[in-house]
């Protein structure tokens, strides 16, 4: 009886992750006629992107002024404080740009989108345009998926550039190293290619894996208010935990 | 829809936004920040060790950046390391029996190349070689002559040497 | 000769034709062998208990639910088309002749209401915008609400969003149009105008409709035949005075409104007294 249940319960997971990729096809399939809806991506730009950017900013500045704050003292056991600026800038670069932001993103545009798509299915809005003869997945899904893609990877350099800024306010201002050396150390260190393109296609894979799961959680909600709110509660789940996993495996390969 | 242009502007000023901070994390953070600051002359110098020293390491003099390390390649025949230094056009009064060598900014941290400004009336100019080098400290070697406590025994003694100096601290 | 008895068939040819209808949705058998006709340029009612699917067969009439795909057999023509062989763009280009008005409106929350019934012409043509602002301001006009077009749909109350969605139904002036329970939670007077503008639509460009409502009342007045369903079957039909009339159980129980009767007032469940422990 237990044994039935885990299978069931791994066959469930499986056949989930069989219709998510199903999905994520439809939606390539969709990609092209949904690139006439230009005006319907640019909303959703709007939406995904710039009503998160104040999230993602603030924290941003806070992450670069605590790393900048905890490496200082770490640094400074071993003398090499001068090399605060490229420990900071590579940290972000590297690591925590793209996952912080991933992760502020799954919660402040994922959740929305989840719960928008969830709704627009309880209320029958995906029927109705079924109905229209308008193809939801062009039209709802697809621009919501891309305008994710795009944003992800705009709001880690934004992340990434107060991070920068904050982690300079605490070192420098604050902490008293040399405002040449900071930048100096850093600048012959950190690598367009290597550091920043790099921490831009792992953002780019967080953006394409977190708004897939967001769309599709929506997408499939079940039509009542726990449902939608269940999805909501899975997108955050599911994406905290793909991303991290998604991050494991692309700095295996990509350093 | 009234309300759509306004979408449309807002959007792109986002995605300008998000451009001009990759165009700034690419040009003030990277080395990119450093082989935009003008024109800049060369000059060589050979060391027998460069120990950690890389590419793109800075140059200084009294601790202020005046270029940086442009390549680093391996002299046949003499086996030495040929350091071919990139010094900004604006510091073109460094005297020509100036002295370069390799220091550690911190204990642990990157190298760099320093500069000790002679007194020659005659300025470096392109294609000048720096003749004075003092190769760099090895952490080995300053513990195994802590170890030994003094004596000139380190094995790669630098062929024109100004007596080591412990490694000054580079901020 | 041929062309000629062609169009004759075809004009005499039902609209919808729902032949040997069987579905079940989640294990629970909804239709058991339905057939019904709908004929071209009628007013066709669809009546029967909550929970019978009626929804479900407006559904089947717009492929939503389609033999081969779900747990359906049977066949759906709609205008001479097999539903269930159309290609998904065929499909498209047939919901595009067909209005639909939800039971709950649908309306898009996205856009207000001028945008909400602009938006089929939006996504089908190319049409410039005077001459959308002319169609769109025609509809909402029909339905008495070209005054609310720069509401959104969370300002409007549920008549007026079910007059919207019924704006946007026939924006395109479809062949069919498939109303879902368009009287519920009207007011009389709105009540009258619906159902005037259903009586118009029909008569003046003649546009099929299938109307599905519970208001024997309101049904008489445009109804050229009901169908009565009940238990996934066929029960009765006829024009709707005649079936007023017909002493059958099913006419019984539903036009005179007797709880129980054919069509059980309880969903199955064990004995009552049973479950409240009285009876041993
Ligand atoms: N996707 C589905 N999965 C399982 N069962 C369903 C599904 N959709 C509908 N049903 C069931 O089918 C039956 C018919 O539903 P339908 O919505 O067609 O009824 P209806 O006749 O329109 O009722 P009402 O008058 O209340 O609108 C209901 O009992 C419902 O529980
Ligand atoms: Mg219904």
């Amino acid at each position: 009886m237990n044994t039935l249940v885990r299978r069931n319960w791994l066959l469930n997971g499986i056949a989930q992750l069989g219709e998510c990729g199903l999905f994520f096809l439809d939606i390539l399939v969709a990609l092209p006629k949904s690139l006439r809806h230009f005006r319907e991506i640019c909303r959703q730009v709007w939406f995904v992107g710039a009503m998160s950017l104040t999230i993602v900013m603030t924290c941003g500045m806070f992450v670069g002024m605590v790393l900048a704050l905890q490496l200082y003292y770490t640094l400074s056991i071993f003398g090499g404080t001068a090399a605060l600026g490229t420990v900071v800038a590579l940290s972000l670069f590297r690591e925590l740009g793209p996952v912080v932001t991933a992760l502020l993103f799954a919660g402040r545009a994922g959740t929305a989108v989840t719960a928008e798509i969830g709704l627009m299915r309880a209320t029958d809005q995906i029927d109705a345009m079924e109905m229209m003869a308008v193809d939801p997945i062009a039209y709802v899904v697809a621009p919501r998926y891309l305008a994710g893609v795009i944003a992800m990877p705009l709001l880690m350099c934004l992340f990434n550039a107060l991070g920068i800024l904050g982690g300079h306010l605490v070192g420098v201002t604050w902490l008293g190293v040399d405002n040449g050396t900071f930048w100096g150390n850093m600048t012959s260190t950190v690598d367009l290619w290597k550091d920043i393109i790099d921490g831009v296609w792992k953002s780019l894979a967080f953006g394409a894996v977190v708004t897939l799961i967001a769309v599709f959680q929506g997408y499939n909600a079940p039509p009542t208010s726990e449902g939608v709110a269940y999805s909501t509660t899975r997108t955050v789940v599911f994406s905290a935990i793909v991303i991290l996993a998604v991050d494991f495996v692309m700095t295996a390969f990509l350093t | 829809m009234n309300s759509r242009p306004s979408y449309a502007i807002g959007t792109g000023l986002f995605i300008l936004l998000g451009f001009a901070a990759l165009a700034y994390l690419a040009t003030q953070t990277t080395s990119v920040a450093n082989v935009h600051q003008g024109h800049s002359y060369f000059v060589k110098a050979r060391f027998s060790n460069i120990g950690q020293l890389k590419e793109r390491a800075p140059v200084k003099i009294a601790g202020v950046r005046v270029g940086s390390v442009q390549s680093i390649q391996l002299e046949r025949g003499k086996m030495d390391a040929l350091v071919t230094l990139a010094i900004d056009d604006k510091y073109n009064d460094i005297p020509d029996d100036s002295g370069a060598a390799i220091f550690t900014s911190g204990l642990l941290g990157d190298q760099y190349v320093g500069l000790q400004p002679g007194g020659s009336p005659e300025n470096l100019k392109n294609g000048d070689e720096i003749v004075l080098t003092q190769s760099a400290m090895q952490l080995e070697d300053l513990i195994g002559k802590f170890l030994v406590n003094g004596g000139p025994k380190s094995s790669s003694a630098p062929p024109s040497s100004t007596p080591p100096k412990p490694a000054a601290s580079g901020g | 000769m041929s062309a000629v008895t062609a169009s004759i068939d075809s004009i005499a040819e039902p609209l919808v034709q729902v032949r040997d209808l069987h579905t079940r949705l989640g294990g629970k058998v909804i239709f058991d062998g339905l057939s019904l006709d709908v004929p071209r340029g009628s007013v066709t009612a669809i009546m029967g208990p909550s929970g019978t699917g009626k929804t479900t067969l407006l559904r089947h009439i717009t492929g939503q639910l389609r033999a081969g795909f779900d747990d359906v057999s049977g066949s759906v023509r709609v205008a001479g088309e097999d539903i269930a062989r159309l290609s998904r763009a065929a499909l498209f280009a047939l919901r595009e002749k067909i209005g639909f008005l939800f039971q709950n409106s649908a309306l898009l929350t996205d856009f207000n209401v001028f945008e909400n019934v602009a938006f089929p012409l939006r996504q089908h043509t190319e049409l410039p915008e005077v001459l959308i602002r002319d169609i769109v301001l025609t509809k909402l006009q029909a339905v008495g609400l070209r005054g609310a077009a720069n509401l959104s749909p969370s300002e409007l109350s549920g008549g007026m969003a079910r007059r919207v969605a019924l704006a946007r139904a026939i924006v395109f002036d479809p062949m069919l149009i498939l109303y879902d329970e368009p009287f519920v939670g009207l007011d009389p007077i709105a009540l009258n105008q619906v159902l005037r503008l259903i009586g118009t639509l029909n008569k003046t460009l003649g546009i099929t409709s299938i109307l599905v409502a519970h208001e024997l009342a309101a049904v008489r007045r445009v109804a050229d035949r009901v169908y009565l369903i009940a238990n996934g079957k066929l029960v009765a039909q006829g024009a709707p005075d005649e079936l007023a009339r017909e002493d059958s159980p099913w006419t019984r129980q539903f036009f005179g409104g007797e709880a129980d009767g054919p069509v059980p007032f309880h969903y199955p469940a064990p004995d009552y007294a049973t479950e409240l422990g009285f009876a041993r």
